[in-house]
């Protein structure tokens, strides 16, 4: 992706988050030198050990964390601080344990920007719409900790969707679900970001996972990270056509994609772990 | 909360009844070996004496204005401790600057600061309402402060990210959030609240001469200085029993009530 292209949605120059420890007043460097342009419609999945600033980045567009130097602007403008046109789904779904499934989706529109200009009538329809979207029909009224993992997942999703957001932040969304649970809402995740659709119709989305088949799935391009300090390795274009849902699993080029990513964080996963690295090298002479 | 059905229920109350009948019988044989005119309170002539001042009206009426006082002193310390206990978990300066204060105050107990509010605020109501206040506000100060940094980060994150002001994050998110504490601290507050009204009444009692200044601790120090009466004094102590534990029992619903996501 050229530096030239005009207008990106979403643009990061030079972004770098350092943190100072509390105690030992040491700093340390969590993210360096980060530069990427993210157009509209697109679906960029960033993976990398754990350690690699992932969910740093995602934060700083988020507006929860400030760069330590370097620019994100959005439409042009600086990102200076959260606002609910970047919608963020959490790790653990971050949902309300006293509110009902409706209550949570409702929740930034009744109580935040997102709902400012609707009355209480296109409010309710909204999130029916939502509930309706994510197949939650008939839990409106349960509490989350009455609902599966998939099923706090889709409530997170459809408050996510509901504040309409036009970019769409997910750290590890489907992390902590079952394998089954995970294939199938990969699905539908890709149907309501737009994957049927026309690109200018999509939402913008990034995507953290540590699952690399997960990423070649649904991104358009994989942002790889390294470790000590989180800087961009390398940007995968995912060429697979759309749409995959189910489909794009066993097209040729996508265990090729797998491999090419798995070859660039092999190494430093290995260490993550505190594995020899000799263990890795046999391997990555024979797929190189 | 379990499922029981009305014979089991019934059940579990008979065997939490076996215990206290029990020791009243034991309490009646033991009086019934004594020579008539004993003043040692016996568990019939208790009965009798509680029918007695159920029938003038006495002890209802000193129950009332005790458990009035309580109420309106527990009630200016929870909005006091609530409000300062949001303030002081949702802003470290607040809490830096109050928590010294706060913990040189809490080791002093209601009783101690007796002698400074009967010579500033009299005998009566004040210095009573002053005591529960004071007894009251620590535990619900402390289990709000408690309870606020408790709350999840991630959903006053979360928030942010809905574009929810700060305020409305302090009411909508850091006080349901902190609520299950708040609450349980509200219970505390009123088991010492009820506590030290008795304790305060009884010498307050002392210092007005079993004055007009009423309530139930009062009601016990007249039965206990003036026309000793030692069943009488049994009497007050089963009503301040029984009535802490309908206190608590009342607030264990209202917190299943405000709760319903903590079932």
């Amino acid at each position: 992706m050229s530096d030239n292209t005009p207008s990106p949605k979403l643009r990061l120059s030079g972004v770098t988050k350092s943190f100072l420890a509390p105690r030992t007043g040491l700093s340390t460097l969590a993210v360096a030198e980060m530069s990427l342009d993210i157009q509209t419609g697109e679906f960029i999945c960033i993976v990398g050990p754990s350690g690699c600033g992932k969910s740093t980045v995602l934060n700083m567009i988020a507006g929860l964390d400030v760069p330590t130097a370097g620019v994100i602007q959005k439409d042009g403008q600086a990102v200076t601080g959260p606002g609910a046109d970047r919608g963020v789904m959490f790790q653990d779904y971050a949902l309300m344990p006293w509110q009902t499934v409706e209550g949570n989706v409702g929740f930034g529109l009744r109580h935040g920007t997102p709902g400012q200009h609707l009355n209480k009538t296109q409010r309710n329809q909204r999130i029916a719409h939502f509930i309706d979207l994510v197949g939650l029909r008939g839990s409106e009224h349960k509490y989350p900790h009455q609902l599966s993992g998939g099923m706090r997942q889709r409530v997170a999703l459809a408050r996510l969707l509901a504040n309409g957001p036009d970019i769409l932040l997910l750290d590890e969304p489907l992390g902590a679900l079952d394998a089954q649970t995970r294939l199938i809402l990969q699905a539908e995740l890709l149907r309501i970001w737009g994957e049927t659709a026309p690109v200018t119709e999509r939402k913008t989305a990034i995507f953290i996972t540590h699952d690399i088949e997960e990423a070649v799935l649904l991104a358009d391009r994989v942002v790889v990270m390294s470790t000590n300090p989180g800087r961009v390795r390398e940007v995968v274009t995912i060429d697979l056509p759309r749409p995959r849902a189910g489909k794009a699993r066993t097209h040729p080029r996508f265990g090729v994609l797998v491999e090419h990513i798995w070859s660039l964080i092999r190494d430093e996963a290995y260490r993550a772990i505190g594995g020899d690295e000799s263990l890795a090298k046999p391997t990555e002479e024979a797929t190189a | 909360m379990t499922n029981m059905n009305a014979g089991q229920r019934a059940a579990a109350w008979g065997r939490k009844l076996v215990l206290p009948v029990l020791l009243i019988a034991a309490w009646q044989f033991w009086a019934s070996t004594l020579p008539t005119g004993s003043p040692a309170p016996a568990p019939l002539k208790v009965l009798q004496t509680l029918g007695d001042l159920l029938s003038t009206g006495s002890l209802l009426s000193a129950t009332v204005q005790s458990l009035g006082r309580v109420v309106l002193g527990f009630a200016m310390a929870s909005v006091l401790g609530i409000a300062l206990g949001l303030m002081m978990g949702a802003s470290q300066a607040v809490r830096e600057n109050l928590d010294p204060i706060i913990e040189s105050f809490r080791p002093i107990a209601p009783m101690a600061i007796l002698p400074i509010a009967i010579l500033w605020l009299g005998t009566g109501t004040p210095t009573a309402l002053a005591i529960v206040a004071y007894a009251s506000f620590f535990p619900v100060l402390i289990n709000t402060v408690h309870g606020v940094s408790r709350v999840d980060r991630k959903l006053v994150l979360a928030s942010r990210t809905m574009g929810i002001s700060r305020w409305t994050i302090l009411t909508r998110v850091v006080l349901p959030g902190a609520l299950p504490s708040i609450l349980l601290g509200t219970r505390l507050a009123m088991g010492v609240a009820w506590t030290a009204i008795i304790a305060a009444e009884l010498a307050v009692g002392a210092k007005s001469g079993g004055g007009g200044s009423g309530g139930i601790g009062q009601m016990m120090f007249v039965f206990y200085a003036y026309n000793i009466d030692l069943n009488a004094i049994v009497v007050c102590m089963a009503v301040v029993g029984v009535v802490a534990l309908l206190i608590d029992q009342l607030f264990r619903l209202v917190e299943k009530r405000l709760i319903p996501w903590k079932a």
